[in-house]
């Protein structure tokens, strides 16, 4: 076992005993059983609104829960001092922020796994059956999580989990209404070079309407889970556009995390 | 690769310096390590000795790398301690270490062996050994959060040696355990002395540097300000010596007063002061010669605390 797997098997691990990630999942689970439970009586058992409904949950708890858990990721390793048995060790800084950033994707994706399995399982009581899509959906939750948590690795580096929360809560708002934000610049500014420099200023933020197709018109069409849905070349692109987004982010948290004292 | 081991020293210190600021603005100077330098011989135990706040902590932050310094240069085995590779074989035991909540400490102990890429089969029979030499494989698969003070020093000082480090650099070492601990320690520390092992820590328990340490550096202020064997520190200037006779009051007291020596009455006779070393035997003689009994002879020496205390307040009042 090499250092990056250690770190990263030993934050996964630490991260699914903790209490607080429970109560999280517990509420989650709880609101998929129930919200579920509401559409079906209300519309008549439509099984296009289940999936729907099933979906945004998982992924807006997917958002949660790695804001939640990567607020304190570095912070509290720094905080609580558990980093000095760790960076006196031969790994390297960007090992470690790495390392510590896999760990947590992957209890992010236990408990949206386990959620995905338990939604399945409902539609198929239900009578709804199974539908492909919603792999793909699963799949492009998946990818978002990966540049929320590379992002609240970069914050929790340098800042307290507040902080942290904070401008990561902004940038996934942000980065959820990009093509609406996109649309209000178009409309406010009408000088080339202002429209140019709002546009380029956007495409820091990460593209996370890419990630929320379901249910919407996208890119001229209306894409649905149990209509037309994305095709698995996006998928393939998503996900390149994922981990290329969330390398340069890590990059940045490294250079940042360098030369840091851990005092 | 392994000749160049041998031959590097074990630790290099070349007048380091760091300063932290604090404040809102960050406006107010410390000068934590201001000049510092010593260096290691291998397979010594050398302890650092100082008062609160003297940069021992900050010193050994940056040898481990943990903090970089404003100037100077640490080297381990010869090599920068900004390098990963310079933590190799090294281990290292931070004050009061804490550890993750919800891992066990055979949990923890694992993921060290495995940062340091140990053999799985290796690391599974050391953690064993670990477990068990520190007392604490009763508590093995209990979560650290439940663990006492004691018990989370010896779980530090596991992890510190789970890769059977050439250097053993420890904070503190010593605190937060009972009298037993502490001899336990001791004997640890010396059986890796014995293996070859260079250890250096940091203390202000200053009987068991005596005991244990073969050599000290007394810092204060973010400087050396003496290093040497405990010997020679002690020795560093003896006071004189004292010596219990018995026999004839008015003899005794008749030649004190020709050697100009300073008399007082204890238990069984007198107390003779003697002022130095050199006259030492020239005086005895004439004792000897006047039919005086003489009982004991004893040197005073510095006590480790006293050069402790004076050298502190010395760099105190030079500041
Ligand atoms: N992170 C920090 N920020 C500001 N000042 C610091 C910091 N760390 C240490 N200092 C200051 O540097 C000086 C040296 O501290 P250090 O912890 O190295 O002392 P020490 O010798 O280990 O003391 P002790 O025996 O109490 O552990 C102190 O004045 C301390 O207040
Ligand atoms: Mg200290």
């Amino acid at each position: 076992m090499g250092p990056l797997l250690a770190i990263a098997s030993n934050t996964y691990r630490e991260a699914i005993r903790n209490k607080v990630l429970y109560s999280i999942v517990l509420f989650a689970l709880l609101i998929i059983l129930v919200g579920n439970f509401l559409a079906d009586i209300s519309l008549h058992n439509d099984k296009r609104v289940l999936f729907d409904v099933g979906i945004g949950l998982l992924s807006t708890f997917g958002l949660i829960l790695s804001v939640f858990t990567g607020t304190s990721l570095i912070y509290k390793e720094i905080d609580r001092k558990t980093i000095y048995l760790i960076l006196t060790k031969p790994v390297g800084r960007a090992q470690f922020l790495f390392g510590k950033m896999l760990g947590l994707v992957g209890s992010v994706y236990l408990v949206l796994a386990l959620m995905f399995v338990l939604l399945v399982a409902q539609s198929a009581i239900m009578g709804s059956g199974f539908h492909p899509n919603l792999f793909k959906a699963v799949l492009l939750i998946f990818f978002e999580v990966i540049i929320i948590i590379s992002i609240t690795t970069l914050f929790s580096s340098f800042s307290t989990p507040f902080i942290t929360g904070m401008l990561t809560f902004g940038i996934i708002v942000i980065g959820r209404l990009l093509p609406d934000l996109k649309q209000i610049i178009i409309v406010k500014y009408q000088a080339d070079s202002m429209r140019e420099l709002a546009d380029r200023l956007l495409q820091v933020f990460p593209q996370l309407y890419l990630f929320v197709p379901n249910g919407h018109d996208f890119n001229g069409q209306y894409v649905s889970i149990t209509a037309e849905f994305v095709t698995w070349g996006y998928i393939g692109w998503t996900a390149l556009y994922a981990i290329m987004y969330s390398a340069i982010i890590l990059l940045i948290a490294a250079m940042v995390f360098r030369r840091r004292d851990l005092t | 690769m392994k000749r160049d081991t041998d031959r590097e020293s074990p630790l290099v210190i070349t007048d380091l310096k760091k300063a932290f600021r604090t404040g809102f603005f960050k406006t107010r100077k410390i000068n934590a390590v201001q000049g510092l330098s010593f260096s290691l011989e291998k397979g010594e135990i050398f302890g650092l000795l100082g008062p609160n706040g003297a940069g021992k902590t900050t010193t050994l932050k940056m040898v481990t790398g943990l903090i970089f310094p404003d100037a100077g240069s640490v080297s381990v085995f010869g090599k920068p301690a900004s390098t990963v590779s310079s933590r190799r074989k090294m281990g290292f035991l931070p004050e009061n270490p804490w550890f993750y909540d919800y891992l066990t400490a055979r949990e923890f102990l694992t993921m060290a062996a495995g940062i340091f890429s140990i053999d799985r089969k290796v690391a599974k029979e050391r953690i064993e050994t670990l477990l068990n030499q520190l007392g604490i494989a009763h508590a093995a698969d209990l979560p650290m959060r439940k663990y006492s003070k004691g018990m989370l020093q010896r779980a530090g000082l596991a992890q510190a040696l789970i890769n059977d480090p050439d250097l053993v650099i420890m904070d503190e070492p010593l605190s937060g355990l009972d009298p037993i601990g502490r001899r336990e320690l001791r004997e640890i520390i010396l059986a890796l002395k014995k293996r070859g092992k260079t250890v250096l820590f940091s203390s202000h328990i200053l009987s068991d540097v005596e005991e244990i340490c073969d050599r000290v550096a007394i810092v204060a202020r973010g400087k050396v300000r003496e290093i040497g064997t405990i010997d020679s520190l002690l020795n560093m200037g003896i006071s004189g010596a004292e010596l219990e006779v018995k026999g004839d009051e008015e003899a005794i007291l008749t030649l004190a007063g020709e050697l100009g020596l300073s008399t007082t009455r204890s238990m069984t006779g007198y107390r003779v002061g003697l002022p130095s070393n050199t006259r030492i035997q020239e005086i005895l003689g004439r004792f000897m010669e006047a039919g005086i009994q003489i009982l004991e002879l004893k040197r005073h020496r510095h006590s480790l605390e006293s050069i402790f205390v004076e050298r502190s307040e010395k760099a105190q009042e030079e500041a």
